[in-house]
């Protein structure tokens, strides 16, 4: 008997189609369900117990109820499904335009006889498909933006080039975001909702130039765009496989199943030999994706750098002579200075490059802002008005990065061993942590100044008393520090939770757990290569019971100076003073002087000393990053 | 800033840097097969690019995209803009950026901007320069709409010189 689209069977209908039961017998010899290709289209991952159970969590994704774990029946009810114009999915489709990537490869492996198994025109995927006018991928990553927590690791997405696409049309070609659908009113339960996968996450097809709105003028992060070495049929496979996912939804789980990890899949599938997704069993990190991109050897043809607008901003202002750099001040001050003759002497390409400089400073003041002043608004008009009548176009600036390329710099977990001093004993410790970056480590490929310490411990033996304790742990210890100058004024802040080993009074070595909190300020300087000088006011929190009352509350504040010696040396040195109201009434004097040198980009060693009142620590270490 | 900041505490107060990615809101209806982008309606349609800003700002945490007011909705069901509204729906959305760039005599929106009108790319300089002259104009025009500014643009194209010879989309 002949099917056709025409004249369809209805699913769950008996089937007495001998060629379904043929196609399900050749796949079965054939062994087609355990082969990669099956795996990767319905993101089946190996159980630690044998058998399969697949990452996807929308019952719509899969033609069998038993789809989610079990390979086979979904490959039987897929063939199955193919005979059938049903709409299923979320996406409202017969199952050979649903799953086209399944239907296509299930085609070409079984070679499908097109007069037993019609295929289906399917002219929604088709006007999809064609629309991308697809070429090639890029991969897309903006940095981290340490004022959102949601964006403090960076971002992956990938953009589907267009043919004939030029460097200055790369903005309209779409891009594919795989995001977590999180309500407006997340507020308190965003962060937990998310660790633990309560919310749902989609792909999108957004047009790049809203994402480069976004990243690049909003949220002022510098964007990375490296090209991947995709072949056609490769390009073909990632967009089909896309277009399934559109019937999907993945439980979002911030730390491993987030944006990168599902962008990993979709390459897997374009290019099954890479096993990107192999490579992450805990957590995703999206600057570890685009590290192991970058290592597979000629994955990636072309790198590109999108300057945020405030590093525009910077390094435009760096480019200039002081005295220039003042008139361009004034003129974000009063439209006025348009017509002064300081700026009436200057030569037409400066006037238009310091109207430019100016213009980027309204529109970052504006659009940083959640109130912005209507003033900038017209004085930005009044400034670009004037630049339209200089009549001559803005010469080209190229904006050299402050931060090195993400893959250049070193990996996000860090295990150290070390031994040194303490008062009148010596010791030996261990330390691992799982993320990220402190303000000592190889700043290379990192934003600078900024410092996310998540979930680390340190084992201590002490030799004298013989004894062996957790020394320190964190479970978060945050800094940003942004330095202030003319232009920006963006206040720094640290955040600190956990525990350290204190000596206080008759407490020779008691456990101490901490609460910190600042908010403060920070400026640059150049007198060696580069330092930032900070100081921070605090609140803290101490609870140990070396106190009366277990406990301590107080403020305080903390001075400091980081300073890269050679680009392999980066020095701190902090002072805090703190005084405690409430629990143990005291008051504490602590001192710190680190210093780091980098061997090679996993490898580094440390000298550190610790200073608390009648209580001294050095300890010298060596950190490798894993 | 200080909203993200509180947000933040909390988040590092509950146990984490929440996250990697947020930021787009897929469909939820039939037919979306990768996701519709989200449209929604503003009512001060001559202030769409703060509106724009404000709606990715609150999309870092809420759900909203982008929004946009068009007039007609520029979506197709698959999460793609139609293929006669990308002209205008980029106008709108870029228009801070294109009044920059039009100021500037060049920019990468301008050239995007070019090519969707159907500029050849040797004569994009003569569109560049086309748009700076009569930048006080169409600046007018788009404050008004979108829809008004490429208009005003094709207007112009018609009666210069190089550009009118070539065929205008």
């Amino acid at each position: 008997m002949l099917f056709s689209a025409a004249l369809p069977v209805e699913a769950g209908e008996p089937l007495g189609n001998a060629y379904l039961v043929e196609l399900i017998n050749t796949a079965l010899q054939a062994k087609l369900a355990s082969e990669r290709d099956w795996h990767l289209l319905l993101h089946y991952r190996k159980n630690v117990l044998g058998g399969y159970t697949s990452e996807q969590d929308d019952p719509g994704f899969f033609m069998s109820p038993d789809g989610k774990t079990d390979p086979q029946a979904e490959l039987d009810a897929t063939l199955k499904q193919f005979f059938s114009n049903e709409l299923v999915g979320r996406s409202k489709q017969p199952a050979q335009c649903a799953f086209i990537a399944r239907y296509e490869w299930l085609r070409d492996r079984l070679r499908f006889d097109e007069t037993r198994l019609p295929p289906m025109a399917c002219e929604r995927f088709t006007r999809w498909f064609t629309d991308f006018e697809a070429q090639s991928i890029t991969l897309i990553f903006p940095s981290a933006f340490m004022n959102n927590p949601a964006s403090m690791f960076g971002h992956t997405l990938l953009r589907v080039d267009q043919r004939g696409q030029t460097d200055s049309t790369r903005i309209l070609a779409y891009t594919i975001n795989y995001a977590a659908d999180v309500p407006r009113d997340a507020g308190m339960a965003y962060p937990i909702k998310g660790i633990f996968g309560w919310y749902s996450g989609f792909f999108s097809t957004i047009p790049y130039y809203i994402k480069v709105q976004e990243y690049r003028d909003i949220e002022n992060r510098d964007i990375w765009e490296y090209r991947l070495n995709f072949t056609e049929h490769q390009v073909r496979r990632l967009l089909m496989h896309a277009w399934e996912l559109g019937n999907a939804s993945f439980d979002y789980f911030f730390f491993k199943e987030n944006c990168s990890y599902h962008l990993l899949a979709l390459l897997d599938y374009a290019d099954p030999t890479l096993h990107l997704t192999d490579e992450f069993l805990f957590w995703t990190v999206p600057a570890d994706t685009v590290r192991l991109i970058a290592s597979k050897s000629g994955l990636i043809s072309d790198v590109a750098y999108r300057a945020s607008r405030s590093n525009v901003i910077r390094r435009k202002r760096e480019s200039l002579p002081s005295e220039d750099r003042e008139i361009a001040h004034r003129l974000t001050k009063d439209a006025g200075e348009l017509t002064s003759p300081e700026f009436a002497h200057l030569s037409l390409t400066r006037q238009a490059f310091l109207l430019d400089l100016a213009s980027d400073y309204l529109r970052y003041r504006s659009e940083t802002t959640d109130s912005p002043l209507p003033e900038w608004r017209d004085r930005n008009r009044a400034i670009l008005t004037a630049r339209s009548q200089l009549r001559i176009p803005s010469e080209e600036f190229v904006v050299k990065p402050f931060a090195k390329q993400p893959e250049l710099g070193h990996k996000t977990s860090r295990a150290g061993v070390g031994a040194g001093w303490r008062n009148n004993d010596t010791f030996e410790e261990v330390t691992v942590r799982a993320g990220y970056h402190d303000l000592l480590d190889p700043e290379v490929g990192y934003t600078p100044d900024a410092q996310i310490e998540l979930a680390s411990v340190s084992v201590r033996h002490y030799n004298r008393v013989d004894q062996t304790r957790i020394e320190r742990a964190t479970l978060a210890n945050i800094m940003s520090l942004s330095p202030i100058d003319s232009v920006f004024h963006v206040p720094s802040w640290k955040i600190n939770v956990g525990m350290q080993t204190i000596k206080y009074n008759e407490c020779q070595l008691c456990s101490n757990g901490v609460i910190n909190g600042g908010i403060g300020g920070a400026i640059e300087s150049r007198f060696l290569k580069r330092e930032v000088l900070f100081a921070f006011a605090e609140v803290e929190a101490n609870y140990s019971r070396a106190y009366r009352d277990d406990h301590r509350i107080g403020g305080g504040g903390t001075g400091g100076m980081l300073a890269d010696v050679t680009d392999h040396w980066k020095i701190m040195a902090t002072g805090s003073y703190f005084k405690y109201a409430l629990g143990e009434k005291s008051d504490d004097i602590r001192w710190f002087v680190g210093s780091r040198y980098t061997l090679a980009q996993n490898l580094a060693l440390r000298l550190e000393y610790n200073h608390r009142s009648h209580d001294d620590d050095v300890v010298f270490s060596m950190q490798a990053f894993f | 800033m200080s909203k993200r900041m509180l947000m933040l505490s909390i988040a590092v107060l509950f146990g984490m840097p929440a996250g990697l990615a947020m930021a787009a809101n897929p469909d939820t209806g039939p037919g979306c097969g990768l996701g519709k982008l989200a449209w929604a309606d503003y009512s001060h349609q001559k202030n769409i690019a703060p509106q724009v800003l404000m709606a990715t700002t609150n999309g870092t945490f809420g759900s909203t995209t982008f929004g946009i007011s068009t007039g007609t909705s520029g979506c197709t069901n698959d999460g793609k803009v139609m293929a006669e509204q990308k002209t205008t729906v980029f106008a709108e959305l870029n228009f801070e950026n294109l009044s920059q760039e039009m100021a500037q005599g060049q920019g990468e929106h301008l050239a995007s901007l070019a090519t969707l009108m159907g500029v050849q790319a040797e004569h994009q300089a003569a569109f560049f320069a086309m748009t700076q002259e009569r930048y006080t104009s169409l600046i007018k025009a788009g404050e008004v709409s979108p829809v008004a500014m490429v208009k005003a643009i094709n207007d112009a194209i018609a009666v210069h010189p190089v550009l009118a010879q070539a065929p205008v989309r």
